[in-house]
């Protein structure tokens, strides 16, 4: 569905994509994660078709196969959430029933109803995401460009959006989507991108890369402060921990490693700049 | 190719519906060379033969070309919303969406222009003595100038206060030059050789011509005009076709 191979884009000095290769196959969600500066929108863009990388291969479904909703909002502050889909929808070249019936589905997915006639510029910035959001998968594409499609939402419009992406992803659809919350990685389900300094430094399941990220275990027990030790076996350290404390305990609590982790041990031991 | 004219007659509809929805400034330059026309019309009767039609004219073109602003903030207000990049995105070519920006914003140039000119004879007395058929040459030329020069402005300047700045001062500088206010003949020797240079100067000789019904001086200054629109528009086209970069003020 997407094969990117060593994309590099230079802007003057600065090497936004700096060999940069993923790969995503149809029906996946990929969660693209990194730095500001990363090269995750410069890649979102060559997807897009709107910059032509320097060097290196994009091999994907025909340009109007693929739906992109940009990180900035870009709608007409003038038009409606219809009139825009009525617009976007006829670029895409779906025409009248198909178009409605398009529609009809994206406004119930994204819960655009009780703002479908009100303009775009008075609409909160939730709603104003969800059109973005809605815009993009209208014409049911085999590609859909996520570019941080959450940023400053809120909790239902977070929702709704990974809702409908889990919908789409389940028909088929290839989903790259680049964001700086983790955690909605997880609800997704999506497989893992790293990138940094214009190039995918980790990639696989959330599994697989956390695997090898130690836990932390925390015992508290009597008066004491609570003893804590980060391992990579969680059970045999909370063993070896209860034998040595030999008393009542009063909490155990074990935190696995989050995405938030990876992100942080593989970007800092390359000495990235937060 | 039903498929391209359905893209372009999709973004002209939204186009014409944006302009609709935000009428003032093509108002204003609507009514204020209607009272100009009306407040000068006795002092230019009195000051040059043919007062008439040198104020209604005069004006005009002024007007018009102070309407560039419309042309350019068209464009420039895509950059700014940042809805050229999610255009460019979709099926549609560049020229689409080029065409389904301009018909709209053409059409409101023509309409100001015939407007003003039906003001001219109804309510100024203009009397054309020529084919009516050359005055629409004359007034779709020049807005095919405007347009180009529009669209090229919007490609190049970094804001909405450059664009006002350079369309107000360029539109009054270029047709004043041109003899809008002031007849070319009665210019200082020197102006008078830089009048030419003026695109407004063309603008001015080619309606006039019109309204008096000479065909060869109408065409020869629409082609001069249309050479001039076909400069600034591939510049134009060439340059939004890059998509601006990311540099902006907006």
């Amino acid at each position: 569905m997407l094969h990117a191979e060593n994309l590099i884009k230079r802007y003057g000095a600065v090497r936004a994509l700096d060999g940069f290769t993923l790969d995503v196959a149809p029906g996946e969600i990929a969660g693209l994660v990194g730095h500001n500066g990363a090269g995750k929108s410069t890649f979102a863009d060559v997807l897009a078709g709107l910059i032509r990388p320097d060097a290196g291969t994009v091999t994907t479904v025909a340009r109007g196969e693929i739906g992109v909703a940009p990180q900035h909002l870009a709608l007409y502050p003038s038009a409606t959430a219809r009139e825009h889909l009525r617009l976007f929808g006829t670029l895409a070249g779906l025409r009248r029933r198909a178009l409605t019936a398009a529609a009809d589905e994206v406004i119930a997915d994204l819960m655009l109803g009780d703002f479908l006639d009100r303009r775009a510029g008075l609409l909160s910035g939730g709603q104003q995401r969800r059109v973005q959001a809605a815009i993009a998968m209208l014409h049911r594409p085999r590609l859909l460009v996520m570019d941080e499609p959450t940023a400053g939402a809120d909790p239902q419009t977070r929702q709704s959006l990974l809702t409908a992406l889990r919908r789409r992803a389940a028909d088929g659809c290839a989903v790259l989507y680049t964001t700086h919350y983790l955690p909605e990685l997880a609800e997704l389900g999506a497989s893992v991108a790293v990138a940094d300094r214009g190039r995918i430094i980790a990639r696989g399941t959330s599994s697989e890369l956390l695997s090898g990220l130690p836990s932390e275990v925390r015992v508290l027990a009597g008066a004491g402060p609570a003893v804590s030790v980060r391992t990579t076996d969680p059970a045999a350290a909370l063993v070896e921990l209860l034998g040595a404390i030999g008393g009542p305990v009063h909490e155990i609590d074990v935190r696995r490693p989050s995405l938030d982790d990876l992100y942080e041990s593989l970007t800092v031991s390359r000495g990235a700049q937060p | 190719m039903i498929d391209s004219l359905s893209r372009i007659a999709a973004l002209a509809r939204h186009n014409a519906l944006l302009r609709l929805r935000d009428p003032g400034q093509f108002l204003s330059y609507l009514i204020m060379p209607m009272l100009g026309m009306l407040a000068l019309k006795p002092l230019y009767l009195r000051a040059v033969p043919g007062g008439t039609t040198q104020v209604a004219t005069g004006l005009l073109v002024m007007f018009s070309a102070l309407a560039l602003h419309i042309v350019g903030a068209a464009t420039l207000t895509e950059r700014g919303w940042h809805t050229w990049d999610r255009l460019r995105a979709t099926r549609a070519t560049v020229p689409e969406l080029l065409l389904g920006k301009a018909i709209p914003v053409y059409v409101v140039l023509l309409l100001q222009q015939a407007v003003l000119t039906a003001f001219g004879v109804l309510a100024v007395g203009v009397r054309p003595t020529g084919a009516w058929w050359l005055l629409g040459v004359a007034i779709a030329a020049w807005g095919v100038t405007l347009l180009a020069i529009g669209s090229a402005l919007a490609a190049v300047v970094r804001s909405h206060g450059e664009l006002h700045a350079i369309c107000d001062i360029g539109a009054l500088v270029v047709t004043t030059i041109g003899g809008a206010l002031v007849p070319v003949t009665l210019f200082p020797h020197w102006l008078r050789a830089v009048a030419p240079f003026s695109p407004g100067y063309w603008a001015l000789r080619m309606l006039q011509a019109a309204v008096h019904g000479d065909v060869p001086r109408t065409l020869t200054a629409a082609t001069l005009l249309l050479a001039v629109a076909a400069a600034a528009g591939t510049f134009a086209c060439r340059r939004m076709t890059r998509g601006w970069g990311r540099a902006t003020l907006l």
